[in-house]
């Protein structure tokens, strides 16, 4: 993938280039607005990862707008040390895709980008989602593993979707908190930790192979192991 | 009644009117003692001495030269129109005079002055009227018409009431013109104070071109507030510098970390490593609560509020909680009566909803139930979260809101969940209410009604 890294502070931008390019991405970074524009007119990007706070007169937020305002789709990872929820809405709001506040940990940053770009390749309306022998009917909301029915709670069946259409992604607490529960909060305590066991017991109890992963230090996946 | 006294307005004006009234009267008194009274008696002080005049000329004279002089002065044309002469003998005839009719002598005062109707030439004549006695038992009265006096009177009168009518009738609609006027100036300067109240720093009182006293005080308002502005930006300046400047040098020490550990490290360092970036991520946590809770203090975030359901606040939270309580073997029991709503963010009311119900989870104990709820009470929104677990010792309870205070170090937690609750709380113009059930804690939010449904308070009588 190329990815263009818009952040002035030399450490963070150095970090992320490093994370991303082991992960096999191409990056090319630039430190200031004016730059980053240019680099953008001239080239397709599969994924821009933007700094709000950014020197001279070219702001993130400004540069995003222009962005879209020149009809540009590139999907946009708003990084800030801003992090109230306000600053997040209006980053958000200015066209950015996803929005993550430092510090960070690399491994969010990447299950993010990960997720936006998928989520730009086109498809056919899915009815069904496969992993392994995990089939997941999403018209009728009915869940079978090796043919056998699992019965799921609503939110539960949400949850799993999730991790499904992620499957072979790094998901993170925060995103799944934000897609599968609407919240923008981070609770005190591991309650997604406590939902994904709950999920696993049911969806890779009795069954082989396990498909629910836990990433330490990161988040979960939803792989098949094979 | 008490609503109007206590209203500046209605008593100055209720003040102005009433000296306007005693100025009124003042001037009507004088106006009537100089037109009526005052020519009435000097009238009154003529008939005695026309009188006395006559008596002396009889004395002198004796009846018949009276009786001639009488005659004389009807004949002489002088007041022709309202002179009242009458002499009558001693029997009661009449020997001279004006008069058709009189009193009987019997009734009458003698020697003083009274008002009588009598007949005078032929007609009607209300005439005021001093009768003497001579010392032969012949009557004398002097008297006088007074239709010129009643006339004066009456216009008097009539002047008098018209004047005063139209004067308390511009007072009444000069004191409700006021009362509007005061109405408006005051209204202006509070709508305003409601706006910045509500979140809206950059609300300044409207102010015209005009230099009364209401046009000063809405301008001095207007500097404090610039400076009040000023200071806030200061403030909000500050917080997102620190923000930034504390947050990089974090994300900087995270990110060498991370490097560590992907590099890979021997088994202990890679655990060390791990547990520093769990210090980390939680001193960002924390970093992150208290700049929330500075931000709800400060009230900005009340601009983007909307109507919220309260069922949904209590479903989500409750559905993120289930399976925890699950594991603590206890059951989330949720119930929302009616349909409670408040006018808030429904991220920030989810958040100090989840905050409770962490609480009693993390503390209520095992085998329990945990009930969530919502409702509305007394005209007011509250979400409740009750548990039977040991609770809050009730001298404790005014504490366990204080930054950092934690209850029972053995449970991990930060202790500033109870104060982002308040705070959240209070941005909503609500508050936390926390009661010992004995066993067990009560932990309730009560918030108002959204201000849509109650009458605007800026507008209401002064």
């Amino acid at each position: 993938m190329q990815c263009l890294v818009i952040e002035d502070e030399a450490q963070t931008a150095a970090y992320v280039r490093k994370g991303l390019e082991e992960h096999g991405h191409r990056v090319t970074l630039c430190a200031d607005g004016e730059a980053g524009l240019r680099l953008i007119r001239d080239r397709a990007w599969d994924i821009i990862v933007l700094d709000r706070m950014l020197p001279d007169d070219i702001d993130g937020l400004s540069l995003l707008k222009a962005l879209r305002d020149g009809g540009g789709q590139t999907p946009v990872l708003v990084l800030s040390a801003l992090g109230s929820l306000d600053e997040r809405v209006r980053g958000l709001r200015s066209g950015g895709d996803d929005y993550l506040t430092k510090p960070f940990a690399l491994a969010e940053l990447l299950a993010r980008i990960e997720a936006l770009t998928r989520r730009y390749q086109p498809g056919a309306e899915v009815r069904e989602l496969k992993v392994a022998d995990l089939s997941m009917d999403l018209v009728k909301r009915k869940v079978t593993r090796a043919g056998r029915p699992v019965l799921l709670q609503p939110r539960e069946f949400r949850l799993l979707e999730y991790l499904v259409r992620h499957q072979g992604q790094v998901v993170t607490r925060s995103m799944l908190l934000e897609a599968v529960w609407d919240i923008h909060f981070s609770p005190g305590t591991n309650v997604v930790d406590v939902q994904i066991s709950r999920l696993r017991s049911k969806v890779d109890g009795g069954f082989t192979p396990s498909l629910l992963h836990t990433i330490r230090g990161v988040g979960f996946m939803l792989r098949d192991p094979a | 009644m008490q609503a109007f006294w206590s209203s500046v307005s209605f008593r100055i004006a209720l003040v102005y009117g009433a000296l306007i009234v005693v100025t009124l009267a003042v001037i009507s008194g004088i106006f009537y003692y100089g037109t009526v009274v005052g020519p009435a008696n000097a009238m009154d002080q003529k008939l005695v001495v026309s009188e006395q005049r006559l008596s002396r000329h009889f004395l002198g004279n004796g009846l018949p030269a009276l009786r001639s002089e009488v005659g004389q002065l009807l004949a002489d044309g002088i007041d022709q129109d309202t002179e009242v002469y009458l002499l009558l003998d001693p029997a009661g005839h009449k020997l001279a005079g004006n008069l058709d009719r009189w009193p009987a002598p019997a009734d009458l005062g003698f020697d003083t002055l009274t008002t009588e109707q009598v007949l005078r030439y032929g007609k009607p004549s209300l005439s005021r009227l001093v009768w003497h006695r001579l010392p032969d038992g012949a009557v004398l009265a002097v008297g006088n018409d007074t239709h010129y006096q009643q006339a004066v009177e009456k216009l008097v009168w009539r002047s008098l009431l018209i004047g005063g009518g139209t004067a308390l009738l511009l007072a009444i609609a000069g004191a409700l013109l006021f009362r509007r006027q005061i109405g408006r100036s005051i209204g202006r300067i509070r709508r305003t104070a409601m706006e910045i109240q509500a979140g809206d720093l950059s609300r300044r009182i409207p102010v015209g071109s005009t230099r009364d006293e209401f046009a000063l005080l809405s301008h001095d308002i207007n500097a404090m507030l610039d400076r009040i502005e000023h200071l806030m930006d200061g403030v909000r300046h500050v917080s997102n510098t620190i923000a930034h400047n504390l947050r990089t040098p974090l994300a900087r020490i995270r990110s060498r970390l991370d490097e560590m550990l992907r590099q890979g490290t021997g088994a202990g360092t890679a655990d060390a490593v791990h547990s520093a970036i769990q210090e980390i991520d939680s001193l960002t946590m924390i970093f992150e609560k208290l700049l929330q809770i500075a931000e709800a203090e400060s009230g900005a975030r009340r601009q983007s509020f909307e109507v919220t359901p309260l069922a949904a606040v209590v479903a989500d939270v409750t559905e993120l909680y289930d399976a925890m309580a699950d594991t603590c073997d206890t059951r989330l029991v949720s119930e929302v009566r009616g349909g409670p709503h408040v006018l808030g963010d429904k991220d920030l009311l989810c958040e100090a909803l989840a905050n409770l119900v962490e609480n009693s989870i993390k503390y209520a104990g095992r085998s329990s139930a945990i009930s969530i709820s919502a409702a509305e009470e007394d005209g007011r929104m509250v979400l409740t979260v009750e548990d039977r677990g040991p609770g809050i010792p009730a001298d404790f309870l005014g504490r366990v809101t204080q930054r950092f205070y934690r209850g029972n170090t053995e449970v991990p937690g930060s202790g500033l969940g109870l104060s982002i609750v308040t705070a959240i709380a209070q941005l909503h113009r609500g508050s936390l209410q926390l009661q010992s059930l004995n066993p067990g804690l009560r932990a309730r939010i009560v918030l108002p009604r959204p201000a849509g449904e109650a009458a605007n308070p800026a507008d209401s009588i002064l």
